[in-house]
């Protein structure tokens, strides 16, 4: 009688268990409203990084899904961003390299900052790309609180820039903060890690080629009034590379307003433009 | 909240102490390390090579039994410590695990963070693995009831611990098992059977993460994801004369996981790797038989979609609610362990022969060899090992042989078309007693090999002065290199260890220098890649 009685408690939960059926799950895209907020993205990734091509048809996604509202900086550090054996380029450079040392801690690559904003673990760096577009949207539903217009001037013979910014708060912002400004060149061809293979012709986009700030960002004022107007002019000197690289064709700069506290870095606002306006 | 409850116990306990003695036990372990780049040996820019030159841990255990009554506490200390991300540093102090443990006739009680599996642990595996930052104890409650002299029955119910915090998703299971003698006194058969069920429901936090992943999918790759996944595994120990068989089945209901491989369609082209939906299996069988100066061991394990976390988004190491046995051969020496596979959990096909063979009391031979495949036959891992030992009085000892190894870097460390490691390792390890308390070993191996850093030597003296000390020196040399350094050149590296060890009594306290190249590090068969180090470590470890 008793092992009659073991063995019904012990199927019975089972049985009850297994015969329930879950409520599906409607999967449904979020109503983003219109306006001029645009998002950051600050990825990390690698020619030898083999999921890298994951970060990158990511992002990709992203823009095509909310064009015009978001700007991306493809950093190739340290980790995993040696050349593959088949790269013609270098991608490193001492900004991209500080720049995913001030990102620590994240667990591996591609990983993206999404505004810059901290998860419940005080984490920046999202190391799921599938996780990126949700971030993104999250930022977008955020109130638009600053525009940055700007405006470049590009003199082809001695290759100088000249980047005019002006940004417009538009409500009272309390606490300092910080300017970054990124060069950052599309359609370079040449090879990535993919899983196990080699892709010799990769399309690789929004590379980060040096800073027009220090790496984590210049003081651009603190306690800002709302529709008080901040200009700002940088200038800059592409280098001339045999190989076709700083081709200023495929070229963008990308503007970046941040809180500056020791606990907050998170973006305000940022903003794009081709060199070649 | 947690110290107030662990604090709530110490009360109660002292409380008990006036009324009966009861036992204190504990251990304490701690490492140290200092770090010092190395640009020769690509060391990497993590926080503690650049500014912090600094990192540690240390753990204390405290338990306490008196009157059925078991309780016990952990302090957790990581200072700037290396073992949560390799490449990174991480610093958190507190109580890592309490717990309180009663026993009411053939009741059991326990409740706080609690280690326990379920057969080998292919379903469910609360454990804990310190040099890999493991620790996956269950936080909640557990039930043991002894139905009788030979059969239990356990149920569980709680959640994954996350460093100091756990994970969100919940975990419920039981299990029963027993012990049938069957047979006659002449020719005993015995019978060890078990059981068990584990459910895992997926918090709506996590499958918020979920959701938002495939939102990002094209409709092929889509599906509607489900809460609760169900697994059961019967396992059974048979024991005839010599004979011992192992066998064990798991099965696993849809479950959402995380595919490296399974190719993911995009709006443009594909990549690799995304969720999917599906059940899984693992079969599992060990044979071995021993009798007179023979011992034979098999085993065979099938794996097919068994990975199984507390939440779906997690990765590498991280939320593995159960336990994959690893096959291969657990080795020891340096470079015969260089190239170890971990437990692949999507696809793989294992098989293992351990032969040994004892000729006299001073010789035996003992020869193994595993295979390990993807379920559609590619090849991730193959290794025949044999090791002579020979015995000479109480003077010395020479222990050698040789190992055949292919590994596939590409799968386990995903390095990019990176041809199959192949390696012939012959190694000899030779221990001289010169008195009853002085000996001396030495190891050389020589690792032959045309990929990955190219060919390796090592050799190792180690002089111990029982019952105190032991000294040790090693190096560990690339004598044909094919990886350049971070300067860009291809160099002969030695890596070289010097390290005294002094023990008193159950305190063992070691130092060494250490400049260690990047591999794969194993512990209890789950392996990660690991950097190269360069500097000094501590380590001490002591009971009481």
């Amino acid at each position: 009688m008793r092992s009659i009685l073991i063995r019904f408690l012990l199927v019975f939960p089972l049985i009850i268990l297994l015969s329930c059926e879950e409520i599906p799950i409607v999967i449904a895209d979020p109503v983003i409203p219109d306006s001029e907020k645009v998002v950051l993205i600050e990825e990390l990734t690698g020619a030898s990084c083999p999921n890298c091509p994951k970060g990158s048809a990511a992002i990709e996604n992203i823009l095509t899904k909310f064009p015009g509202r978001v700007a991306v900086v493809g950093i190739h550090g340290d980790f995993l961003s040696n050349p593959t054996a088949k790269s013609k380029y270098d991608f490193r450079n001492p900004k991209a390299k500080s720049l995913e040392n001030w990102f620590q801690p994240w667990f591996g690559k591609p990983s993206a900052s999404i505004n810059r904003e901290k998860d419940e673990n005080d984490m920046i760096m999202i190391d799921i790309p599938e996780l990126w577009q949700a971030a993104v949207e999250k930022e977008l539903l955020k109130p638009h609180q600053m525009n940055i217009l700007l405006d470049t001037d590009f003199n082809a013979a001695t290759r100088k820039l000249d980047l005019e910014i002006a940004a417009i708060p538009l409500a009272d912002l309390d606490g300092s903060y910080n300017i970054s400004i990124f060069l950052t060149e599309s359609d370079i061809i040449d090879a990535q890690s993919n899983g196990g293979v080699i892709i010799d012709a990769y399309n690789h986009k929004h590379v980060l080629r040096d800073m027009m700030t220090k790496f984590d960002g210049d003081n651009f004022g603190s306690d800002l009034k709302k529709d008080a107007i901040i200009k700002k002019n940088y200038f800059y000197t592409l280098p001339v590379d045999p190989n076709g690289l700083w081709n200023p064709e495929k070229m963008e700069v990308v503007v970046v307003i941040s809180r500056a506290t020791p606990t907050d870095v998170s973006v305000v606002q940022a903003a794009y433009i081709d060199i070649e306006n | 909240m947690r110290n107030i409850i662990f604090l709530y116990f110490i009360i109660l306990s002292t409380t008990i102490v006036g009324q009966e003695k009861g036992v204190f036990s504990g251990a304490f372990e701690t490492n140290a390390n200092v770090f010092i780049r190395d640009s020769s040996i690509n060391t990497p820019n993590t926080p503690q090579y650049d500014r912090q030159f600094f990192g540690g841990e240390a753990w204390l255990n405290v338990n306490y039994a008196i009157q059925g009554f078991k309780i016990g506490a952990r302090f957790d200390m990581f200072n700037n410590s290396n073992l949560r991300i390799p490449t990174d540093s991480y610093s958190g102090i507190g109580i890592g695990r309490w717990f309180v443990q009663k026993n009411i006739d053939k009741l059991e009680i326990s409740v706080g963070y609690l280690y326990d599996q379920i057969g080998s642990g292919l379903v469910f595996r609360a454990f804990e693995t310190r040099p890999l930052f493991i620790d996956n104890a269950l936080y909640g409650a557990r039930v043991k009831y002894n139905l009788s002299e030979n059969w239990n029955i356990m149920g569980f119910a709680g959640k994954q611990k996350n460093a100091f915090d756990t994970y969100t998703g919940n975990i419920k299971g039981i299990r029963t098992e027993g012990f049938l003698s069957l047979g006659s006194d002449e020719s005993p058969l015995t019978l060890a059977p078990g059981f068990g069920f584990v459910n895992r429901t997926i918090s709506d936090e996590n499958m918020a993460g979920v959701v938002d992943a495939l939102r990002t999918y094209l409709d092929e790759d889509r599906f509607v994801p489900k809460h609760n996944t169900y697994l059961s595994t019967l396992y059974n120990t048979l024991t005839y004369k010599g004979f011992n068989l192992y066998t064990e089945i798991a099965l696993k209901s849809k479950d959402i996981f995380y595919n490296p491989f399974a190719v993911k369609a995009e709006i443009v082209g594909s990549t690799i790797g995304k969720l999917e939906q599906k059940s899984g299996s693992v079969i599992y069988g060990s044979l071995s038989y021993a009798k007179g100066n023979l011992g034979v061991t098999t085993e065979v394990k099938r794996t097919q979609n068994f990975n199984f976390r507390i939440d779906p988004n997690q990765r590498l190491l991280r939320g593995l609610v159960n336990y994959l046995t690893p096959l291969n051969r657990q080795n020891t020496y340096r470079l015969t362990a260089r190239y170890s596979p971990a437990a692949q959990d999507i696809s793989e096909m294992a098989y293992a022969l351990d032969v040994r063979y004892k000729f006299s009391k001073a010789l035996s031979l003992g020869v193994n060899y595993s295979d390990i495949t993807t379920l559609e036959g590619d090849r991730l891992f193959q290794e025949l090992f044999t090791e002579l030992i020979y015995k000479y009085k109480r003077k010395w000892q020479l222990t050698t042989g040789i190992q055949f190894l292919t590994y596939n870097q590409e799968l386990y460390e995903m390095k990019s078309e990176v041809p199959l490691v192949k390696t012939i390792t012959p190694y000899v390890d030779f221990q001289y007693r010169f008195t009853t308390t002085k000996a001396l070993r030495a190891e050389f191996q020589y690792m032959q090999t045309k990929q990955d850093y190219g060919s390796w030597l090592f050799g190792l003296a180690e002089f111990s002065i029982a019952p105190k000390w032991s000294f040790e020196a090693s190096g560990m040399y690339n004598i044909k290199p094919k990886k350049a350094n971070s300067k860009g050149d291809i160099e002969k590296t030695l890596y070289p260890t010097l390290g005294v060890v002094f023990f008193n009594d159950a305190q063992r306290y070691s130092l060494r220098y250490v400049k260690q190249v990047e591999g794969v590090i194993c512990s209890g068969g789950i392996c990660r890649l690991e950097p190269a180090f360069s500097g000094f470590r501590f380590a001490m470890n002591t009971t009481f």
